[in-house]
């Protein structure tokens, strides 16, 4: 599973599609104290994109991938 | 003496550019709309023209559009001048067929420097 | 009257009658389009005129007017009777200013609350919940295929780049590249035909600056549409056009694309000065520049930089100076005007350049940018002339289908243009080749014959005409070095990295500097163990000699650590101009809005504190300032009555003084009446009434710190919401401040702060009581003393002693904690007194004992135990006891 959803962690891993953005929409308003980790993921679809940054949740690890790192930093700050 | 013709429905408008225009020697005639202005167009040949945008019958597009369209005619540049709200009707200006865009109330300086550079004139 | 303004005049009352009698049909016909489209051009061409003239409180309200007539032009607020009966009070109060015009010439500035009033009811008005939402930056396009929304470089939204990044931009940009700023607004339903925006634009390469926008339109998150996008993408980049043409090519309707010239990033930035630079410095180094002395002018601009802050906004300008003589030497106007822009500490307005004075005839050596004749042609011109040419590259850039049938008269006023641009800078040689050009672009019935002939001409110009005089093969070397440089910076400096090494500033992130300040601490708490160790082996183990070593090494370390702390203190020194840049333009405001003239002083801005204490001393400022303003400094109608100037003085002066930062704010404005503040307290039960016959004049005005003392009869917005002074008293006491205030009736007031330079250690005396120790911060404890029962006297059920002649309240801190048991006296039959000053008295506490006196790392307490009055906080002793730490002044 692309995201994998822990007692108070979402878990990116790898490549996040465009099936994910509901069920993490869903996730983070029912865990509104729960961090996201992106330290495994390279890429999320901006239909989860959207999510994230409507919501701003905090941040457990910043991805890895430094390009990533960057955008998502932009655009969660 | 170079022969300018300023298009805009507000006469304080008209006499502001009239004002300035004039005092630096050219001659200076007004329309009040678009029908107007392509009337006086079309009978005198003008060195430039200062458009305004927003006018009854005939906007300053329609103007343009329907001046550029006119064969045999000298074609003179053309400078629109729209307030700040308009400034996204830029591309509409220049694809209509103005050569240069002002945003209002023109800076006289300013103002002059291109009309002379439109004209041609040498400093 | 000037005839412009009688004109006017006169049509102003037309177009007013107009909007009056458009407003009545629309009452009979609602839903009237037309009348609306009329009555927008009414009030918009009313809004034009009155922006030639000086009339900012009339403009102001006509444009809110006119936003407000567009919203239900375009149909996103409905028209209604409330809008209308607004749009006629507007009206009524631009009738009445033109009256005051015409009888006075000009308006008053008494209008300006009228007129900040209907501007607001009327933008309220567009932000009705009935008004539908239209997100930014959304294009929409014509039938032409042209985007409506257009905007040029100078419109665009700021970006706030890092100094460096901007500078690599600019230098990408001087070498030629383009940079884009590009806008990426994908369409809704995009993710339903597999499209993902985000993978797409992270294709794009060298990007410099990138920020993403959300246009969620759900008023809640169960609300938001997942699966809609709402993005809006934004970046700057060097990417060359082919390669964004490609990556880009199924989405070119939602792209935005604005060429970014080099001129826009020179734009400096950081705090500005409220000193500014000296008007002497700028006079010298416009007369280096001018005189073309560049090696004194960069090393007066170097030497001012050392000297100076580097986040001032002035020495970030001298940077972009040093950094434009650099790339491009020959730039002058632009080196000329940034200079001149020290003075008013404001980026240039590069979009509509004029250059103050530029004597055309300054004979500025021949430019081998531009290979135009300059001596004959002002630098003014040839910034319009290039203005001009961008214009006409846009206007024949533009997609072959939006010509029409008017598209040949459209390339002949682009000849036209470029003739007469020629002409008027003295290159009429090119004239035939323009002419030309027009012709085949007239024959091909094509735009491309009149853009490569511009391309080559400004190709020409840009050519360094150095590159012509050399001999082949080192043009070749030359242009190959060239290269090679170009590519290597423009990895470097996309990153910003390159300018590191220039500079000997290292930007820490503070999470560090506080973890690092909370290590020494704990560094400083440990060494505290050493002590008792030594005394454990002299006492438990008997060695002494060890413990004569442990107390050596102890030295040593103690030593060490504090310099330690003194070194992160000074780091996290900020200077007091932190707080007092936002004053000029608050004063300024808050004094507008209360009709006040008042000429705001700053002193002492370099001086340093920490940063917790700058931080902590924000608000309360902010809360006196607003005070003078509103209570001490009087109307100018009042001044001038009483004998002052009608502009008041306020000051805000900080000082150093030993380890304490002195901040002082006198204002000379009526002062505090003693009489009144006696009978307010009075009043309000603060004081019994034989207090209120001896209470000296100093004592009642302190009455203003007082819990639940406000002068103010009614309570103003500006100086808080009902709340005192003795809020701001507690926020400075909060960190070991201390405040006063003096005042004389009719002459002014000083209020005054005392602050510690920092507060990350706290010095403290140990002491015990009823078989416990605790701390008491030694800057509160004036003396200790030992006083004998016999002293003791019990005065009004109060026991007192006299020290030094004066009667000194003596408490016993058992008593203070609710303990019944006494305190215990020495063998001698004394007390242990603690003196310490409270609200500048001096009170004193009896102990059983003192101990030493220890540093530590005071630590507010939380959960609880923080809301228990009496104690600053806890503090973690060397042998790892946890020492509670009072606070005296809750105490008492």
């Amino acid at each position: 599973m692309a995201i994998e959803y822990k007692k108070s962690q979402a878990v990116f891993n790898d490549f996040i599609g465009v099936e994910e953005a509901e069920a993490l929409l869903e996730w983070l308003q029912k865990n509104p104290k729960g961090k996201v980790n992106f330290a495994e993921c390279t890429h999320i679809h901006a239909s989860s994109l959207q999510v994230l940054i409507a919501i701003k949740p905090p941040i457990a690890a910043e991805p890895n991938d430094a390009d990533l790192a960057v955008w998502l930093k932009i655009a969660l700050k | 003496m170079k022969h300018i013709l300023v298009i805009d429905d507000a006469a304080t408008v008209r006499l502001y550019h009239r004002n300035i225009l004039e005092t630096a020697g050219y001659s200076v005639d007004e329309a009040i709309n678009g029908i107007e202005a392509l009337e006086k167009a079309l009978v005198t040949s003008y060195d430039l023209y200062i458009v305004d945008v927003n006018m009854p019958k005939l906007d300053g597009y329609g103007f343009l559009k329907e001046f550029r369209r006119q064969e045999d005619v000298l074609q003179s540049p053309a400078i629109m001048v729209t307030t700040e709200a308009g400034n996204q009707d830029k591309i509409l200006g220049y694809a209509s067929g103005a050569n240069l865009y002002m945003t209002k109330p023109t800076k006289p300086n300013q103002l002059l420097s291109y009309v002379r550079l439109l004209l041609g004139e040498v400093a | 009257m000037n005839n412009l303004l009688e004109q006017f005049l006169s049509e102003a009352r037309d177009f007013l009658q107009g909007i009056a009698e458009k407003l009545m049909q629309l009452e009979n016909d609602p839903n009237s389009t037309e009348l609306m489209v009329e009555l927008f051009r009414f009030v918009h061409t009313l809004k034009g005129n009155s922006g030639l003239f000086d009339f900012p409180e009339m403009t102001r309200v006509l444009h809110a007017s006119e936003d407000l007539m567009d919203a239900v032009r375009n149909g996103r607020v409905s028209y209604s009777q409330t809008l209308a009966d607004q749009l006629l009070e507007a009206m009524d109060f631009v009738s009445a200013l033109m009256d005051e015009i015409e009888l006075t010439g000009k308006t008053g500035s008494n209008h300006v609350g009228t007129s900040t009033e209907l501007t607001n009811a009327l933008r309220a008005l567009l932000n009705a919940p009935n008004a539908v939402h239209v997100p930014v930056a959304i294009e929409t396009y014509t039938e032409d295929g042209l985007a409506v929304k257009a905007i040029s470089w100078s419109e665009l939204p700021p970006m706030d780049l890092p100094e460096s990044t901007a500078m690599g931009l600019h230098r990408c940009a001087i070498d030629g590249e383009t940079v884009l700023w590009l806008q990426y607004t994908p369409e809704p339903e995009c993710f339903f035909k597999g499209e993902d925006p985000f993978f797409l634009i992270r294709q794009i390469p060298d990007v410099a600056w990138r920020h993403i926008i959300l246009n969620n339109t759900a008023s809640t998150l169960a609300e938001m549409d997942v699966f809609s996008s709402q993005l809006v993408f934004q970046l700057l980049t060097i990417a060359s056009a082919e390669e964004l043409d490609d990556l880009l090519r199924y989405v070119p309707d939602q792209i935005h694309r604005v060429k970014v010239p080099a001129l826009a990033f020179v734009k400096p930035s950081g705090n500005s000065d409220d000193v500014g630079l000296d008007e002497d410095f700028i006079i010298n180094i416009l007369e280096f520049f001018d005189n073309d002395e560049i090696e004194t002018l960069t090393n007066t601009i170097n030497t001012m930089l050392e000297l100076s802050s580097p986040d001032l906004w002035s020495s970030s300008a001298l940077r972009w100076v040093l950094h434009l003589i650099e790339t491009e030497p020959d730039n002058k106007p632009v080196q000329r005007t940034l200079l001149e822009a020290l003075r008013t500490q404001k980026t240039p307005d590069w979009s509509a350049l004029t250059l103050p004075d530029v004597e055309p005839t300054r004979n500025v050596v021949a430019s081998p940018v531009v290979s135009i004749n300059t001596s004959e042609v002002s630098d003014t011109l040839l910034v319009y002339f290039h203005e001009v040419i961008d214009a006409q590259k846009e206007i024949l850039s533009l997609p072959a289908t939006s010509g029409g049938a008017w598209s040949a008269g459209r390339l002949k006023a682009v000849g036209a243009t470029l003739i007469g641009c020629y002409r008027a800078v003295q290159r009429a040689n090119e004239v035939e080749h323009i002419e030309a050009a027009l012709q085949l672009a007239l024959t091909e019935n094509s735009p491309t014959p009149l853009l490569i002939w511009l391309d080559n001409s400004l190709l020409d110009t840009h050519e360094p005409v150095l590159v012509e005089e050399h001999e082949e093969h080192i043009v070749v070397n030359h242009l190959a070095a060239q290269t090679d440089a170009k590519s290597n910076r423009r990895s470097e400096e996309i990153g910003g990295a390159n300018i590191v090494a220039a500079s000997k500033t290292l930007k820490v992130d503070q999470d560090k500097i506080d973890r690092l300040m909370n290590l020494i601490g704990e560094m400083v708490v440990a060494k505290n163990a050493l002590p008792y160790l030594a005394n454990r082996a002299e006492t438990v183990f008997g060695v002494r000699e060890l413990s004569r070593e442990i107390k050596a090494q102890y030295a040593v370390i103690n030593r060490v650590a504090e310099e330690m702390q003194d070194t992160i203190m000074q780091v996290r020194m900020m200077p007091v101009s932190f707080i007092f840049q936002r004053f000029p333009r608050m004063v300024r405001d808050i004094s507008r809005k209360l009709g006040k003239e008042v000429e705001l002083v700053l002193e002492g801005e370099a001086t340093e504190a920490d940063k917790n204490i700058i931080e902590a001393l924000s608000d309360p400022l902010i809360h006196i300032v607003r005070n003078s303003l509103d209570h001490g400094l009087e109307m100018p109608e009042a001044r001038l009555a009483a004998g002052k100037f009608a502009t008041g003085k306020l000051l805000i002066r900080a000082s150093q003084e030993s380890d304490r930062v002195l901040i002082e704010i006198i204002d000379d404005g009526k002062g505090i009446d003693p009489d009144v503040i006696k009978q307010k307290a009075y009043e309000k039960g603060l004081i019994d009434e034989s207090t209120l016959e001896r209470i000296s004049d100093q004592d009642a005005v302190n009455l203003v710190f007082a819990a639940g003392f406000s002068t103010a009869d009614v309570i103003s917005d500006l100086s808080g919401r009902g709340v005192g002074m003795d809020v701001v008293r507690s926020a400075v006491e909060k960190v070991n401040g201390t405040v006063g205030i003096e005042s004389e009736r009719g002459k002014g007031t000083r209020l005054f702060l005392s602050l510690p330079l920092s507060m990350a250690v706290t010095n403290v005396m140990i002491i015990e009581s009823n078989t416990q120790i605790f701390g008491v911060p030694m800057d509160m404890v004036v003396e200790t003393v030992r006083v004998p029962r016999a002293h003791i006297r019990t005065i009004k059920q109060k026991q007192t002693t006299v020290l030094r002649g004066r009667i000194v309240p003596l408490l016993s801190l058992n008593d203070l904690l609710a303990k019944s048991e006494p305190q215990l006296p020495n063998e001698d039959d004394e007390f242990a007194t603690l003196i310490v000053r409270v609200h500048g008295e001096h009170v004193g506490i009896l102990v059983d004992d003192f101990r030493e006196t220890v540093d530590i790392i005071l630590k507010p307490m939380t959960g609880i135990l923080g809301g228990l009055p009496g104690y600053s906080g806890a503090a973690l002793l060397g042998d790892g006891s946890v020492l509670m730490v009072l606070n005296p002044r809750e105490l008492i």
